[in-house]
């Protein structure tokens, strides 16, 4: 843990990217909130600049007058208001994460906006669980929603699973080559296609790369999902689609993001440890890895690295 | 001559909320016209032999009372007395009327009366939150003291109401007794047991009614306790009347159905609705992982619901959990 002598010092170190970890029902806004009302009562909290010196000349304009130095009143923090407030800090996500999506989200402070941004046009993969029910089906497709049909479950096994779930990934690999903007019949797109897996040229459509069924105890599932271009609504209806194709009908009960390009879930910080000394360690061990890992940037190509 | 700094310097306090402008009081300017005669007939860098250090620059309009702090001996008194201009910035209404006063003439005798009550360290404090007590009439606070007094309350408990709720004397003796009636009547309290919920939150006697009865009826009806239990449960836990209706009612409801607990444990524990739903509610789901959720005293391995408010994490983990913070700390990164 670093100690740190002065507020200034602090501040400046708090450029870059931190992982946290978003709890569900509570929102990205309310997060970045959280995150810079904590750190400026932490800097606040540290040893702050001695208070300006102010010149002031008195006495009658026609005798010799007296110069003197005394404290700046309008400079005291009583006065002026703390030295850092909420306005002092640039705070952006690197990608959305729903009201009820909980997981790892990736905040770039200050100068390290500028990386969140790269970061969200480098388009990294990101990977979910998504928790969802079997027999009933709501308007919305999540828990939240009205009850829209109920349904027996007893015929749907593992199996039918992860047949419906294998079905689903080849179908998106099509469209994985057709949102790579290049013409299906070319040498380009056989050069691309042969390498392996390749990113969406685009931010519109989602792609999901892979889905799998992790854990199945009727009538709860979880699925494992890794994609690009997703937001929560979209895998809410990923798993109403599953429950129809399996002739059954099933609702969303909660996403979890595990992780987002390199940034695993290990590295994401709890509600709890948003304090000044987390936040920088975090920011320290998020720096060594966009270092050691820069196609997270900026990505050569459009095929996938691993 | 002292001069402004440059305002570029409280740039960032523009910004701020404050954007009615607080006007400019004070100074007279007695020597203009003598020197406005003076121009007339000599050129501008002849030398005056009078004493002008009487003639300032006008205070220019600003948005905040840093401008003004270091010509004001009253704001600076009040600098000095830890009273945060900052704060009271923020309600320029309330800037306009303290701006008009003069610390000797108009704050002494209040400070010198509060001080018997407030104590000189939290008088920063206690003007903070309620500056405009330096425009009441000083008789009326004596009033609205002897009330108190005469009410019943020991000095102790006056000292405590007063330093503990600043806005406590702005109110009218008729309102106080107004207030401590509804609450004497509504809770069927004694005399004894009504000076003790004031001493014990001060707060919540000058608080929006319609904010407590609202609760009141979410205590009564929604959550269903008796009329006896809603007066012990407020005599313990007075802020429970002062909570937000929709959360208070959501805590209950993980309490009561999720966990199971039943009225007579949280009555005697109501410290649990004190508590943000999401603490108690990672607690307990930690606890059922592993198989403790057991809150029914005369069973074993028993776990009070006190535990899972009170206490830090490790302290939690170590004692009902029975197993390291880290472990707790990988399960809430499953939620």
């Amino acid at each position: 843990m670093v100690k740190f002598r002065s507020a200034a010092l602090a501040f400046k170190s708090l450029n870059g990217v931190i992982c946290v970890y978003k709890p569900s029902c509570v929102s990205v806004k309310q997060v970045q909130h959280t995150i810079r009302t904590n750190l400026c009562r932490d800097l606040n909290a540290l040893p702050d600049r001695p208070i300006e010196q102010r010149v002031e000349i008195i006495g009658p304009t026609n005798a010799p007058m007296e110069v003197k130095l005394v404290p700046n009143y309008a400079d005291n923090p009583l006065v002026c208001g703390p030295r850092y407030i909420k306005d002092d800090f640039r705070c952006r996500v690197a990608s959305h994460l729903g009201l009820f999506s909980s997981g790892v989200l990736l905040l770039g402070l200050n100068e390290g906006t500028t990386l969140t941004y790269q970061i969200h046009a480098g388009r990294p993969t990101r990977a979910y669980k998504v928790h969802g029910q079997l027999g009933k089906a709501t308007n919305t497709y999540f828990w939240n929603g009205k009850t829209v049909e109920r349904t027996t479950y007893n015929h749907v096994t593992r199996e039918k699973i992860d047949g419906v779930v294998a079905h689903i990934q080849a179908a998106h690999q099509r469209t994985m080559f057709e949102l790579s903007g290049l013409h299906m019949e070319s040498q380009t797109t056989y050069e691309l296609a042969s390498k392996g897996l390749i990113r969406p040229a685009e931010s519109k459509l989602p792609v999901v790369y892979g889905i799998k069924c992790v854990s199945f105890e009727p009538p709860n599932f979880t699925l494992e999902i890794q994609s690009v271009n997703e937001y929560d609504k979209y895998l809410w209806t990923l798993v109403h689609d599953l429950g129809i194709q399996l002739k059954s009908s099933a609702h969303c009960t909660g996403v979890q993001c595990i992780r987002q390009g390199k940034f695993e879930l290990e590295l994401a910080l709890l509600r709890k440890h948003w304090t000044l000394e987390h936040l920088t360690n975090n920011m320290k061990i998020c720096h060594k890895l966009l270092e050691d890992n820069l196609q997270l940037l900026k990505p050569e190509s459009a095929v996938m690295m691993q | 001559m002292t001069l402004f700094g440059p305002l570029s310097k409280y740039k960032r306090l523009l910004n701020r909320e404050t954007a009615k402008i607080m006007c400019c009081y004070t100074q007279n300017f007695t020597y203009v016209d003598s020197l406005s005669k003076q121009h007339n007939d000599c050129n501008a860098l002849q030398t005056v032999s009078e004493d002008l250090s009487g003639i300032t620059p006008f205070f220019p309009k600003t948005f905040n009372l840093a401008a003004y702090v270091n010509n004001s001996e009253t704001l600076k008194k009040l600098v000095n007395l830890n009273v945060n201009l900052s704060e009271i910035e923020k309600k320029p209404y309330v800037v306009e009327k303290i701006l008009k006063l003069d610390f000797e003439k108009d704050m002494k005798q209040h400070i010198i009366f509060l001080n018997d009550f407030v104590g000189l360290e939290e008088m920063g404090n206690f003007l903070t939150k309620n500056p405009l007590i330096l425009c009441e009439p000083i008789n009326d606070l004596q009033v609205r003291v002897n009330y108190l007094e005469s009410k019943g309350f020991k000095y102790d408990q006056v000292k405590k109401v007063i330093s503990a709720n600043p806005f406590w004397l702005m109110l009218s003796t008729v309102r106080i007794d107004r207030r401590l009636g509804y609450y004497q009547n509504y809770l069927s309290l004694c005399g004894k047991e009504v000076r003790y919920l004031a001493t014990k939150q001060p707060k919540l006697i000058t608080y929006n009614l319609h904010h407590i009865r609202t609760n009141m009826f979410v205590i009564k009806e929604e959550m269903g306790f008796e009329d006896s239990e809603l007066k012990n449960m407020v005599l313990n836990k007075p802020r429970l009347l002062m909570l937000n209706q929709k959360s208070l009612l959501q805590r209950f409801n993980f309490i009561h159905q999720v966990m199971k607990i039943p009225h007579k444990t949280i009555l005697e524990q109501p410290e649990i609705l004190l508590c943000r739903n999401f603490k108690v509610k990672q607690r307990h789901l930690f606890l059922n992982k592993l198989g403790r959720s057991q809150y029914d005293p005369k069973k074993e391995n028993y776990v009070p619901i006190k535990a899972l408010v009170e206490k830090p994490d490790t302290e939690f983990c170590r004692q009902f959990a029975k197993c390291s913070v880290n472990d707790f700390n990988l399960f809430l990164k499953t939620l």
